[in-house]
């Protein structure tokens, strides 16, 4: 169920990466949600769920991100390809300059 | 106040709003339950060793297979 073994060959994302810093963020903040709807003090009290919950938050997007890196990785692999094997669909079209497409001026003053 | 305003007082027990469908007894937030702190900062604890650990085997790996070590 986890990434296929080329994944591996991929640079791994950072400690500190998008997704970590996010879901870490909204663990956080639901911790402290937790708190205000129980009418505790949101940021004082529970520090230990926030502790928790952050963490959790933050190990599960550096998974989340891993995934992420391999998915477009893949894709691009998949894209390079194709347009490797079909050059015909992916030729320069032949360029004009402006000077060969615009009609000659005849100012009337 | 007169009447039956002189005899009004709030309802105390209404102080907090909301209240656990399992347990009868109220929350005593002034003793904390020292377990839980410390499974929860140990599982804390935990994960970021594991996070780090991952990372780091994470970093060889890619080293290994591109030929960088």
């Amino acid at each position: 169920m986890g990434l296929p073994d080329e994944a591996k060959a991929l640079p791994p994302p950072g400690i500190i990466n998008r997704n970590s810093v996010w879901l870490g963020v909204i663990g956080w903040c639901s911790a402290m949600l937790q708190n205000a709807l129980n009418r505790r003090p949101p940021m004082k009290s529970g520090v230990h769920r926030q502790a928790l919950l952050a963490s959790i938050g933050w190990f599960i997007g550096y998974h989340v991100t891993k995934h992420e890196n391999y998915t477009y990785a893949r894709l691009d692999r998949d894209m390079n390809e194709y347009i490797r094997l079909h050059p015909e669909n992916f030729s320069d079209k032949e360029k004009k300059t402006f000077a060969e497409i615009v009609e000659p001026f005849h100012p009337i003053r | 106040k007169t009447g039956y305003r002189a005899v009004l007082r709030p309802d105390l027990s209404l102080a907090i709003g909301s209240r656990s469908a399992f347990t009868a007894a109220k929350p005593d937030h002034t003793n904390p339950n020292w377990l839980r702190v410390g499974l929860a900062f140990g599982t804390s604890a935990f994960l970021w060793g594991l996070l780090f650990k991952q990372h780091s085997t994470d970093v060889h790996e890619y080293k290994v297979r591109n030929g960088l070590e």
